[in-house]
């Protein structure tokens, strides 16, 4: 058989990472119920400025990072453990999110000398936000569409455009924008670039999106002849296609595409109560049994990634897989809560949490590559295409 | 044994089965012909003593190398009881037996031992009209033992399972036994590999029907093009692969559990997860399969349905996901919310 073998080798997360969730715990023990959040049920999508200070102070934001940029030369696979630490304990780490998973990385790679001094140590500082500047109004899975445009003029770029779904730019500080630096539209991947962006340079307008449940995280922020100065483009003109594309398998492959809802996994196991009926037992064991799974696949996916492999494929099942399973949770959660709670008070509360959950879950398979977009990816893998 | 005889083993028996295990093979158990043959040629190689130890006539290799062949077994939809004997000779050796040649199988369920002598009725066990010697794990006053039985002194009533293979009820009524030495595992804990033993070969059967649904799509021409041109294929086939890959992924991470925390104990959340898991998703996969086969995949004549049924009778084999989850969900539900993130975190049972 010519297809390739979809193998995930078992992978144990080394030691000192495991020494390190410890770490981790405690702090998350003793500094959590301190931090207050807009959110009951906390997860990498909460804001909370003060808490990613308190993570910074103990070198655990850009904790793979060199040290001369604030970070602390630890592993990818230390940086998963505190990831996951942070969603399995409800921690709002939404602040500094995008800036420790992609944006931060992409400037060590591609960045200028004098953008990296400029920005990483505050980042590792919890003290300095990113907003990811992908998407616009005719832009979503066919990225190479984007339509603003950065004209070069006399020490640097104007800009004109629009971005949306910019989730926090009303709060961060910057925005990496994939804006067309030359060429015209329809070249497709050639003359787009990355250019970083102070979100309060004039010129620039940010007006709120709401989403279906009500909440204000994304934005529609709009470039009228913004000034961005040439110092401000990351990496050579021309490469923006490059960065995103080696961006995105940062975005994908990490714990939050199937523990961004595991609040409802443990509020489902409190209203059953300790001595469920065999029957929602097994729905909650099954359950289980899919996370730990997705959990073992990813850790996996993390094992191949620190032993010097890209795999882009697995990385792109792991987040189809995940995020289903983050869909289908609230929906299997409230079915059986409606049947199986031990008290109505309880039922009648979490069915509130379900109903939240179940508003939210539509986004996961949106978010970071659509699952159509993936399984694409994955059939072009399994030479389909 | 070390990783390169063990690719090398995988790579003999691989050759091995694709020569010796035809769609002919498997066609003629499903109508009752023992392939004694190919048997014998199985225990030439030595594949049911992987795991015995070498001072006991077998391989000397691990838990984990005899789980790898099974896997490959699941793969070549191999209708002799392999994972049962290999399974039987492991339990049989550790408890101080010499195994015997000839097909055996494993009977798990509620049986009483008293006075050396086993009774009870245990219904679905895996090629029972076939198997020569039984081999259980029963509790005794003084702890677990491994029984040896002869098929001669049980009585064995037929039930061919949904894919064709020889299973059936055995009971036993007060019958001798061969053999009773001290079992290294417990009757759960023997239930558990048997488990971890079908999820690997379940594992094997989900990579096979992937590999053989890509190639058929890719030849089968309608309109005018290959059928895996169209998006709404392509979908389909990621979708499949990513329920493989969860299938494979589960069972591989159980074996390694397994195998490093050693036979009497290790690993026993893992396999729960794992058999719940590849149980659940043999339909999806199944389901993906032969939707995009069309009729072709649904006729006696192809072999996908040698995979498909195969999958649908291993998920009801030795615990199905409505028994691992509740066993799992019974024991989350009692350690209570605040454990769950630890347990998870930790493959084991919250306590």
């Amino acid at each position: 058989m010519s297809i390739p073998k979809l193998e995930f080798p078992p992978f144990h997360l080394p030691p000192e990472a495991e020494a390190l969730r410890a770490d981790v715990r405690a702090f998350l023990k003793e500094t959590l119920p301190g931090i207050k959040t807009e959110d009951r049920f906390a997860s990498w999508n909460t804001p909370s400025p003060e808490f990613s200070r308190a993570l910074g102070q103990r070198g655990w934001i850009g904790i793979t990072w060199p040290k001369q940029y604030g970070g602390s030369e630890r592993s990818f696979l230390d940086r998963y453990v505190v990831t996951e630490e942070l969603l399995g304990n409800s921690a709002p780490a939404g602040s500094h999110w995008v800036a420790d998973r992609q944006s931060g990385p992409l400037l060590l790679r591609f960045g200028s000398e004098e953008q990296r001094q400029a920005i990483l140590p505050r980042i590792t500082k919890g003290e300095c936000f990113f907003s990811i500047g992908m998407s616009e109004p005719d832009s979503g899975s066919d990225l190479a569409s984007v339509r603003t445009r950065a004209e070069p003029v006399s020490g640097g770029f104007r800009v004109n455009g629009t971005k949306v779904w910019t989730s926090g730019a009303h709060r961060n500080h910057y925005c990496i924008a994939l804006v067309r630096t030359s060429g015209q539209h329809g070249d497709r991947h050639k003359g787009l670039s990355q250019i970083l962006v102070d979100l309060k340079t004039p010129g620039v307008t940010i007006r709120p999106i709401i989403n279906l449940a009500g909440r204000h995280d994304w934005n529609e922020v709009t470039f009228n002849d913004a000034f961005i100065p040439e110092s401000c483009l990351i990496g050579n003109e021309g490469d923006g296609w490059l960065q995103v594309t080696s961006e995105l398998a940062f975005e994908r492959s990490g714990p939050e595409r199937f523990l961004q809802n595991f609040y409802v996994l443990r509020e489902l196991v409190r209203v059953l109560g300790r001595q469920p009926a065999k029957r929602a037992a097994s729905v909650l064991g099954r359950l289980i049994a899919r996370l730990w799974t997705l959990r073992q696949m990813s850790v996996a996916v993390g094992g191949m990634m620190q032993g010097g492999k890209s795999p882009a494929i697995e990385a792109s099942l792991v987040k189809d897989l995940g995020t289903i399973y983050q869909q289908d949770l609230p929906e299997i959660a409230r079915v059986l809560a409606e049947s199986d709670a031990t008290t109505e008070e309880d039922m009648a509360d979490f069915l509130d949490v379900a109903q939240y959950a179940t508003m939210m879950a539509p986004s996961y398979t949106i978010q970071g590559g659509t699952t159509q977009v993936l399984r694409g990816i994955v059939a072009r893998g399994l030479g389909l295409r | 044994m070390d990783r390169e005889t063990r690719d090398m083993l995988l790579e003999t028996a691989d050759r091995f089965f694709t020569e010796r295990c035809g769609r002919e093979v498997v066609n003629g158990v499903e109508k009752g012909v023992w392939p004694a043959e190919f048997w014998k040629e199985i225990e030439e190689m030595g594949l049911p003593l992987i795991a015995v130890a070498e001072e006991r006539g077998g391989a000397g290799g691990t838990l984990a190398d005899m789980l790898s062949v099974l896997r490959l077994a699941g793969a070549h939809a191999v209708p002799v009881p392999l994972a049962e004997t290999a399974l039987a000779n492991l339990l049989g050796s550790a408890a101080g037996a010499t195994p015997a040649t000839g097909p055996s199988t494993v009977v798990f369920g509620p049986l009483t031992f008293a006075g050396n002598r086993l009774s009870g009725e245990v219904a679905r066990v895996p090629f029972a009209s076939v198997a020569q010697r039984f081999v259980v794990v029963a509790t005794a006053s003084d702890g677990p033992k491994v029984a040896i039985v002869a098929a001669s002194s049980a009585r064995i009533k037929g039930t061919p399972s949904h894919a064709g293979e020889p299973y059936g009820t055995v009971s036993f009524d007060n019958a001798a036994c061969e053999f009773v030495g001290p079992s290294p595992v417990s009757a759960e804990r023997a239930d558990e590999l048997g488990a971890l033993m079908r999820a690997m070969q379940m594992a094997g059967a989900a990579d096979k029907v992937l590999a053989t649904v890509v190639e058929y799509c890719k030849q089968r021409t309608q309109f005018g093009r290959p059928i895996s041109t169209f998006q709404a294929i392509q979908q389909m086939l990621a979708e499949l692969a990513s329920y493989v890959a969860a299938t494979i992924a589960s069972a591989e991470t159980a074996a390694r559990d397994a195998d490093e925390g050693g036979l009497a104990e290790g690993g026993s959340f893992s396999i729960a997860a794992a058999k719940s898991l590849t149980s659940e998703f043999a339909q999806r996969i199944a389901a993906i399969a032969h939707q995009s086969m069309g009729a072709m995949g649904f006729t006696h004549e192809h072999i996908l349905h040698h995979y498909t049924r195969r999958l649908w009778v291993w998920r009801r084999d030795f615990g199905s996901e409505t028994f691992w989850g509740e066993k799992i969900g019974s024991a989350y539900a009692k350690a209570g919310p605040q454990a769950l993130w630890p347990a998870l975190s930790a493959s084991r049972y919250a306590a």
